[in-house]
């Protein structure tokens, strides 16, 4: 189920939230995770019962993880409970890109496994994987109320687009939180505010990307405009999901970390990975650069580890070439970055952030270029190397066509009218009349968003095929 | 701070439940009078159809569809697309110079290949050795008049005219450009207006060795046209009417559809309190229908293949001949056609709008 969906904010979400805030707080988790389960098995019937076992799976394998810490047994039944969650990872989401590629290096015909790809299975296998290496390192209890350890990998906030939620980060809201008006308010806004992000600016800038993918009127601003617009595309779309997954949890009186904090206004593409899918970022920080050694080892060894990281970063958003090419990219540039670029770039104060949007803009066309041979005619074409025309008819008509709508979408990636919208907000203080304002505010988004929603057809989530 | 997050709990909860009450008693409707299509209902519920995901989905559908105040939501899109984001269409329907029209963009050429493939096919399979007078003559799409005054995308139709006719070579050609104009087309539908056609028609059948009368009794409907683009564009737009066209020759027609083998009137007034008034010209989309002239002295006969712009024309060019044959291939496979038709010694018009040609609707 999608949350940009008329199914889930007028009947899955007020029949949850009711039912949620009426019953005592003894079966508030077990009806939150009913609702999860049933969130899930709405897009994915049969794969709800896989994602049960494989909570299942690991519930017991952290118990047993636990009871046995420090023992060789201990070991044995960690090593083989992550690398089962890897290889569940491995099957649903790599085993056609393994096998397509078998067969291309060997010239074999083996037939493709066709296996379908639960949605969101990259996040929950995440979050379960930091559950076994906290119980395993100790930075963590393993849970023993199977009710709440399901919760905790299924809640249906973050289940299917993150953020990735770490279990000691959650661990005591679980069992006790406390559900406040402020929060509850807080989290409508910025759920509605999450929605209307991705419904208001996502979606018609990915309609406008298929637009110029599907043309025939191609030129080099064309194209470079595209790159453009898919980068905030992905940017609202994700952002959007996340704001709304945060929203939703403070609604249900949890407190998700913040995955996204202004990217585009980054000075280095390490700070923008410091601003970009922050979960994801620490995650591999936590849980695969730094056991490999971080950067306090030799400079082999350090570009070995950024590498791996990228590699698999990039590996995890999709089982394609365009994602590892697109991963190592950024591992190239980091390391770029580290050696010999990062002291130019801290003293630069423009050229700093065209370099970073320039390359930026460059790796989301590498992102979304599933089909290797568009992938190199776009990159050509946008450097001059295919002998489009610089600017073409259909280009000129979709500026003007999307040209309030792109200009609005900049200026919502950038902080300004956030500070702005504060200072306004700070001089209003206790102003009755303009909470109201901002009250009907949200209510007045929520109607445009539902009339969007009525009207459109155009809604996928990006992130959900990660 | 709490004050506004409480403000915004009772606000918003208080719209959730209303819409939620609403959503769950509000009545489904059957048919959607402002997007002419039927309305989706409540799936069936069965294990197959859940384990397949199908009920998700169809429930989906279900739901945007009968979602309380579709019409008011669809218009506030509508509003807030053209005024606060300053769009240049919605759903692909721009309003110029009150006129509402559907982009045509890019040109097709598959579809312009298949369509000129489909017609030399009945050319060489019933026309070649007929003796018939073969004519092909296209209609342009509102577009032709409108979308350079707003700078909308459209196709280059003095290329898509000149690609066409260069594919039916073999056809002479009736350039019946001249004689439009936007004010021959409805504001709100994609059709020409009857009212409006005597000249394109007398070009036509000139040019064709025919003649008509050109001199008509106005018959204007009461009830007010809201054609297809009206619901579509989902804004307020200045009504059309519907005007039929009468005289004495016309009044004396008998026309026949062998769809459903009865006799139908020319203009059908139970059609006009239909969702589609623009049917009352020859009961809309029928496969193949007869217009007898029993007033007129010649046997000369006309094959019309023809789109829905032929409904309203045909009566007009029927003066000319003691019969008119209109052939929709659309919704009858040509093939089977010698079953019903004499292709010997006829005139024979293809008379196809710009639109149709380039949406892929002939092949």
């Amino acid at each position: 189920m999608l949350f940009s969906s008329i199914t889930f904010l007028y009947y899955f979400l007020p029949v949850v939230l009711f039912l949620y805030y009426l019953l005592p707080g003894s079966l508030k988790n077990l009806w939150l995770l009913l609702a999860s389960l049933f969130f899930y098995g709405w897009g994915e019937p049969v794969f709800v019962l896989w994602m049960i076992l494989a909570i299942v799976l690991a519930y017991i394998a952290g118990i047993l993880i636990e009871t046995y810490k420090k023992s060789t047994k201990g070991r044995w039944i960690f090593i083989l409970a992550v690398a089962g969650s890897v290889g569940y990872l491995g099957v649903f989401k790599y085993a056609d890109f393994f096998m397509l590629n078998l067969n291309q290096l060997t010239g074999m015909n083996l037939p493709l496994p066709g296996i379908g790809l639960p949605i969101g299975i990259s996040f929950y296998t995440f979050q379960i994987i930091s559950y076994l290496v906290d119980v395993y390192r100790g930075d963590a209890g393993a849970k023993k109320n199977i009710i709440s350890f399901a919760l905790y990998i299924s809640m249906f906030p973050q289940l299917i687009a993150g953020p990735i939620v770490r279990y000691t980060d959650i661990e005591k809201q679980l069992d006790h939180r406390q559900i406040h008006f402020y929060h509850f308010g807080n989290g409508i806004s910025r759920f509605v505010l999450g929605l209307s992000k991705k419904v208001l600016l996502a979606n018609p800038l990915g309609e406008f990307c298929e637009i110029v993918k599907g043309s025939s009127d191609l030129s080099v601003a064309y194209l470079w405009l595209y790159g453009i617009c898919y980068a905030l595309h992905i940017y609202f779309d994700f952002s959007g999901y996340s704001d709304m997954a945060i929203g939703l949890g403070k609604m249900l009186g949890f407190h998700f970390i913040e995955n996204f904090n202004y990217p585009y206004i980054s000075g280095s593409i390490s700070e923008f990975w410091r601003r970009w899918h922050m979960s994801l970022g620490s995650w591999f920080r936590d849980y695969v650069y730094i056991p490999l050694g971080g950067n306090r080892v030799p400079m082999g060894r350090f570009c070995f580890n950024i590498f791996i990281v990228w590699f698999l970063t990039g590996f995890w958003h999709g089982a394609g070439w365009n994602f590892i090419l697109w991963g190592l990219y950024f591992g190239v540039l980091l390391v770029i970055e580290k050696f010999w670029l990062g002291g130019y770039l801290k003293r630069a104060r423009i050229w700093n952030h065209i370099y970073v949007l320039f390359f930026i803009v460059i790796s989301f066309v590498i992102f979304d270029g599933t089909d290797s041979g568009r992938l190199v005619y776009y990159l050509k074409a946008m450097f001059g190397g295919a002998g489009l025309p610089v600017i073409s008819k259909e280009l000129l008509y979709y500026l003007r066509h999307y040209g309030l709508l792109i200009l609005t979408a900049c200026g919502a990636s950038l902080p300004y009218g956030k500070k702005i919208y504060m200072r306004v907000k700070e001089s209003f203080r206790d102003n009755k009349l303009f909470e109201v304002a901002e009250s009907m505010g949200i209510l007045i988004l929520l109607l445009i968003v539902t009339a969007y929603l009525v009207d459109g057809s155009f809604n996928p989530f990006l992130y959900f095929r990660f | 701070m709490n004050r506004k997050n409480k403000m915004i709990t009772y606000i918003v909860s208080l719209f959730f439940a209303c819409m939620f009450l609403c959503s769950v008693m509000h009545q489904d409707q059957e048919f959607s009078v402002s997007e002419r299509r039927p309305l989706k209902d409540f799936p069936s519920v069965t294990l197959s159809q859940i384990q397949s995901g199908r009920f998700m989905t169809e429930f989906e559908d279900y739901v945007l569809d009968q979602f309380p105040f579709r019409d008011s939501f669809r218009s506030i899109k509508a509003w807030i697309e053209q005024y606060v984001f300053r769009k240049k269409n919605n759903n692909d329907i721009y309003v110029e110079s009150g006129y509402a029209a559907e982009m045509v963009y890019p040109m097709n050429e598959v579809s312009m290949k298949n369509a000129s493939k489909v017609f030399r096919s009945i050319y060489d399979t019933y026309l070649k050795d007929s003796g018939s007078n073969v004519y092909f003559s296209m209609i342009p799409d509102k577009n032709y008049f409108l979308a350079g005054e707003d700078g909308q995308l459209t196709i280059d139709y003095s290329i898509f005219m000149d690609q066409m006719k260069d594919e039916m070579s073999y056809m002479t050609y009736i350039d019946i450009t001249d004689t439009l104009s936007i004010e021959d087309y409805y504001r709100t539908d994609s059709h020409w207006r009857q009212e409006t056609l005597p000249d394109t028609a007398e070009g036509i059948s000139r040019q064709m060795g025919s003649s008509i009368t050109g001199k008509y009794d106005v018959l204007e409907l009461e009830r007010p046209f809201r054609g297809v683009y009206s619901g579509q564009w989902a804004l307020p737009l200045e009504e059309d009417s519907i005007v039929c066209l009468t005289n004495s020759i016309i009044d004396r027609y008998h026309v026949y559809d062998f769809e459903n083998d009865r006799q139908i009137p020319v203009y059908n007034m139970d059609k006009a309190e239909g969702n589609d008034m623009y049917e009352t010209y020859l009961s809309g989309s029928l496969s193949l229908i007869t217009i007898s002239n029993p007033e007129i002295n010649t046997k000369k006969e006309l094959i019309l293949f023809r789109d829905s712009f032929g409904s309203s024309i045909a009566p007009l060019l029927a003066e000319g001949y003691s019969k008119v044959t209109l052939i929709d291939i659309r919704y009858i496979p040509w093939q089977r056609l010698d079953q019903f038709v004499d292709f010997n010694h006829k005139d024979v018009l293809f008379l196809y709008s710009t639109a149709l040609l380039n949406h892929n609707e002939i092949r």
